[in-house]
């Protein structure tokens, strides 16, 4: 090991200490560089180099005009044309060529600018972080028992949609309305709404997962008479459509919500205030006692928050 | 029997009209005896226009402009022809009843009046509307051109469907082709002096306004299928809003499919408009959830799934190309005899569909369905696996279900990388709907869009850009310089396309000495625009007789001009390329066509020339093709006085001059080999390129010149020859001016190459 090291300092020195530049070469050095360079020129560029090289050169004079020095720019000005200039006779052609575009994959329309879209929300999501842990520096305590809260809060906030869900559902059940099972998404009260919408994304998710995985033959419905016997959920499990690929696009999850969206936008303390207030006034329930009170009062329940059960 | 005299009279009449028409024509026949294209001008076979003297009059009482539909009506019904004066099949009968079902004999009364009343008219019928083939006819029985001794054109966008619509429209008019109804398309033309409708590609009307600036004779003109806004209808749009301000008795139809046609309206001065609604059907439109990964697979799972879970009816599922399809087509089968063995399905039968497929082929995607595998079984269902032919010029019944992944190859032109190639873009929004039109010809249908609709609303484009955006102009410049068209700047076109691509089209001809530097045709370039040729293979063509070798060149013309020669079966590539082997010359590809095509003319092929070229993996029909051509522009140097000469074939410059000829057309395509290894530079535009697979050339070829620049994911040149430097700067010295040349290696190699021949001559000089 120290011996390695040894030569390496004397290597080091050697180079640090050797003449430079050209003035000091000899005539075998000179013939050995130009070998090398040589080697260098003749030496086959790889696949890859090349098709970058040419991609490169292609988009290079793609993105360059035509110069006035062009005889047919020459033979234009003639009838008054000027650099900048359309064609015709309203003056409202088009001034640039239509562009090139060289797709080299099956990927089909849209893929790319979707990729895109989601590239470019990662890259916000990380700058977003980066910004608020940079204000919050310093202050990592409160930070840490700010963070505490939410994730509570946040825990409390799917309990109590949760049970929401339930008493909604309970209450039509007894008043023998039930609810439809694929119901809109937008009739559902927007306090658990998110609720639904997650559910509608993971059976959307694991259908195109499974069709990207499955083979042609193997997606196909099996086409054995028809039993019903198998409930829906059953069948989703199995792996089988409930109804033809594309008849499912309807009641495809929706991709523009903004009552949702402004909701999920508030904080998540406020959110579980809206939705405890709204087991209270409409269920006289308090999800920290876990209690169905008789009355409006809700004699016995310290209060409203966490706290006040503590 | 008066009503008889009375006929025969009118026959007569008319007859002495016919004979009046050529003379007072007098003026256009003068222009016409030099163009090959009116070469049916001269035939003068008056026996054939005669009418018979069994009557034909059903015309009396037709006053020119002032014909009502039941005058009309009254004179298809018979009995005799109104224009032959024959008595009518009973085919013909039959067929007049499906007629008048179509939509557009709905609105004959309409159309009347409009057309009678203004000289230009935009007329919007839908496909399967019947407007390509029923309003000329209506036209004929309105604008009696037969009386001025003139003709109603009507141009179509491509060769196929001229032919095909003018063979229907004559057995319609119970006349025999070529007759009174006749076609014209490149390098063939079927019509005769007692045509007076005639079907032809937008391109032949062009060439012919070189000859007849005013058309003088049309009465009428019809531009149909004007929403595909090819080249040349474009050039012809310009052209003829001009012509009908010189000339107010000619008429203008402008037909369209889509309903856009305001654009239309607005360019031609706000001309009345005419909608007839098509016989349509409502389509259901699907959209995927989210954009998908592969488009292909995603259209052959959903050709089998609607295979297994629709009810009956057709699927049509456009693709990109011909590989493409082949390969789906491919696969299609596999799975739909999996999913009907097991019982899942009924029996499927795939057909593709692409511009080169034989007809015969192109013909079987209207077999019916096939029938189900058992009695009482799943019905049958076609699937036709078709590029964007099915999208608007071929209409297939029975289609039901339209698989549309949203892509198709087109043409695209950059004028600053000189690059003119196929390429998968995706279609238009106008295009999609077209497309899904296709499933709502027989009954209500469904199309699925291998996209989603947000994909569909923004990343489409609204129109699919018209051709003259996306096409070298240098011939269209040529053909309008001579068409007298001096200020192209300000060519009233409808999209004008960008300025450099103007640019360049002047510039290489310019090159190619057709025109001068102040950018007037010169004696050249009114040569080379009377062969309907790309100018640098017109050019070609004109000057190897400078180099002994026009047989040859005229030849190759003929040869480049065609679909490709060589089939390249995906079952038998092997055998393929073993047979392609025979003919190679090591010079190039160039040569080796030219050596098939002697090989072709040879009498053991000729013998049996069909199974001659199966056996050696030639296309006959290209072959014939070429055959064809060389015979027309063989016609055209006879006329203009090329001469038509060979080196001896033992002579050991037999091939380089034909190497040089080449040089003389094609040293605006030369590339230069990179370094020594595989990849070449294209001389001046700098690209680097590979030589395509399919090449020949098997020796080092320091310098090749190429028909064409194929733009994939790889640049390719295909179809090269090898050359040699010196040619360049002898036969070109306005292009290799050096002086012109980017600092680079093509420079230093051509530098040393004039240094050589200077050296060179100095030694001449000392001796």
């Amino acid at each position: 090991m120290a011996q390695s090291d040894e030569e390496d300092d004397y290597m080091n020195m050697v180079f640090e200490d050797a003449p430079k530049g050209p003035k000091y070469e000899t005539s075998l050095q000179r013939a050995a560089r130009r070998r090398k360079e040589g080697e260098a020129k003749a030496r086959q560029k790889t696949k890859a180099e090349r098709e970058e090289e040419a991609e490169a050169a292609r988009e290079a004079s793609l993105a360059t005009a035509l110069p006035e020095t062009n005889k047919g720019f020459k033979m234009m000005a003639k009838f008054g044309f000027k650099q900048g200039d359309a064609l015709g006779k309203s003056e409202s052609g088009r001034k640039e060529p239509i562009r090139v575009n060289v797709k080299d994959d099956r990927g089909g329309i849209g893929l790319e600018s979707e990729k895109k879209r989601k590239f470019r929300e990662q890259f916000e999501e990380a700058d977003r972080l980066a910004k608020r842990s940079k204000e919050e520096e310093g202050d990592y305590l409160e930070v840490l028992r700010q963070e505490q809260k939410e994730k509570m809060a946040g825990r409390d906030l799917n309990d109590a949609q949760r049970t929401a869900e339930r008493l909604f559902d309970k209450e039509a059940e007894e008043k023998g309305t039930p609810e439809p099972s694929e119901k809109p998404l937008k009739d559902i009260n927007v306090l658990w709404r998110t609720r639904a919408r997650r559910r509608a994304e993971i059976k959307r998710d694991k259908q195109q997962r499974r069709e990207l995985n499955d083979s042609i033959a193997s997606r196909l419905p099996t086409l054995a008479p028809e039993d019903d016997d198998d409930d829906d959920d059953s069948k989703v499990a199995q792996g089988q459509d409930l109804a033809p690929f594309y008849t499912t696009l309807e009641n495809d999850v929706e991709d523009e919500d903004p009552e949702l969206e402004d909701f999920e936008a508030l904080p998540v303390t406020e959110r579980l205030h809206k939705v405890l207030t709204y087991l209270r006034d409409k269920y006289r329930y308090c999800l920290y006692c876990g209690h169905e009170f008789p009355d409006a009062e809700m004699e016995g329940c310290p209060g409203m928050t966490q706290e006040d059960h503590d | 029997m008066t009503a008889m005299t009375k006929r025969e009279y009118e026959n007569e009449d008319s007859a002495r009209v016919k004979r009046v028409k050529t003379e007072s024509n007098g003026d256009g026949k003068m222009a016409a005896a030099s163009n090959p294209y009116l070469a049916h001008w001269n035939d003068e076979k008056p026996s054939k226009s005669e009418y018979s003297s069994s009557g034909g009059g059903g015309l009396q009482g037709f006053r020119r402009h002032a014909t009502t539909t039941q005058q009309a009506n009254a004179a298809e019904d018979g009995p005799t022809n109104a224009f032959t004066g024959r008595a009518l099949s009973s085919r013909y009968l039959s067929i007049l009843k499906t007629r008048r079902d179509l939509p557009v004999h709905q609105q004959r009364n309409e159309f009347l009046k409009l057309y009678q009343e203004s000289q230009i008219l935009v007329f919007v019928g839908e496909t399967g509307s019947g407007k390509t083939t029923q309003i000329p006819q209506f036209v004929l029985f309105d604008d009696l051109p037969q009386q001025n001794g003139q003709m109603v054109a009507c141009t179509q966008p491509r060769r196929v469907a001229a032919m095909s619509v003018a063979q229907r429209v004559a057995e319609e008019m119970d006349v025999e082709l070529g007759a009174e109804v006749g076609y014209s398309i490149r390098f063939e033309d079927k019509t005769s002096s007692s045509t007076i409708l005639k079907y032809m590609t937008d391109g032949m009307l062009l060439r012919e306004a070189m000859n007849d600036h005013n058309l003088t004779r049309y009465s009428t003109i019809i531009l149909d299928e004007a929403h595909e806004r090819t080249l040349a209808t474009d050039i012809l749009m310009g052209l003829l809003k001009e012509v009908v301000l010189r000339r107010p008795d000619l008429k203008l139809i402008i037909m369209s499919a889509t309903l856009d046609a305001t654009k239309f309206q607005k360019y031609f001065h706000n001309a009345p408009l005419l909608a007839v609604p098509g016989r349509t059907h409502p389509v259901e439109v699907f959209y995927t959830p989210a954009p998908e990964r592969d488009y292909v697979e995603a259209a052959l799972r959903t050709v089998l799934q609607i295979h297994a879970t629709e009810p009956e009816g057709d699927i049509l599922l456009f693709l990109t190309g011909e590989e493409e399809i082949e390969d789906a087509c491919r696969k299609i089968n596999l799975e739909a005899q999996d999913l009907s063995r097991e019982g899942g399905a009924g029996p499927l039968v795939v057909y593709p569909l692409y511009g080169t497929l034989p007809p015969a082929q192109q013909q079987k995607i209207f077999n019916p369905a096939p029938p189900p595998a058992t009695h009482g079984g799943r019905p049958g269902r076609k699937v036709i696996v078709s590029t964007n032919i099915a999208e608007t010029s071929l209409t297939i019944d029975g289609i039901v279900y339209v698989v549309d992944p949203g892509f198709s190859k087109q043409k695209v032109y950059n004028p600053r990388i000189r690059v003119e190639s196929l390429l998968v873009s995706p279609i238009s929004k106008a295009s999609a709907q077209q497309r899904a039109g296709r499933a709502g010809r027989t009954r209500p249908g469904k199309c699925f869009r291998l996209y989603t609709e947000s994909a569909f609303k923004k990343e489409l484009i609204e129109q699919t850009y018209p051709e003259i955006l996306r096409s070298n102009l240098a011939s269209t410049v040529l053909e309008l310089k001579k068409l007298g068209v001096d200020d192209l700047v300000h060519f009233d076109l409808m999209d004008p396309p960008a300025p450099e691509t103007l640019m360049r089209a002047l510039e290489e001809l310019n090159y190619l000495a057709c025109l001068d530097d102040e950018g007037e045709l010169t004696t050249l370039g009114g040569l080379a625009s009377q062969f309907p040729l790309d100018p640098a293979l017109a050019v070609m063509l004109i000057t190897s007789p400078e180099f002994y070798c026009s047989n040859e060149i005229l030849s190759l013309t003929a040869l480049i001009s065609v679909p490709q020669i060589f089939v390249r079966p995906a079952a038998n590539r092997k055998r393929a390329d073993e047979m392609k082997e025979l003919f190679a010359h090591p010079k190039g590809d160039q040569l080796t066509m030219l050596n098939v095509y002697h090989a072709f003319k040879s009498e053991e092929a000729q013998a049996n020339p069909k199974q001659w070229c199966h056996d050696h993996f030639l296309s006959y029909r290209a072959l014939q093709q070429a055959d064809n051509v060389r015979l027309q522009l063989k016609r055209i140097m006879e006329r203009e006085e090329l001469e038509l000469m060979s080196t001896p074939f033992e002579d050991k410059k037999y091939y380089e001059n034909i190497q040089r000829a080449l040089v003389a057309g094609f040293f605006m395509q030369v590339a230069k080999r990179d370094g020594n290894g595989k990849s070449y530079i294209t001389v001046k535009d700098e690209q680097n390129v590979l030589l395509h697979p399919s090449t020949v050339l098997s020796e080092d070829s320091e310098w090749v010149i190429y028909n064409e620049f194929v733009l994939t994911t790889k640049n390719y040149i295909r179809t090269v020859t090898s050359v040699k430097p010196e040619w360049l700067l002898d036969i070109s010295p306005n292009y290799y001016d050096l002086s012109q040349f980017k600092k680079g290696e093509i420079k230093q190699a051509l530098q040393r190459e004039v240094t050589k021949f200077q050296r060179k001559e100095a030694m001449k000089g000392k001796r």
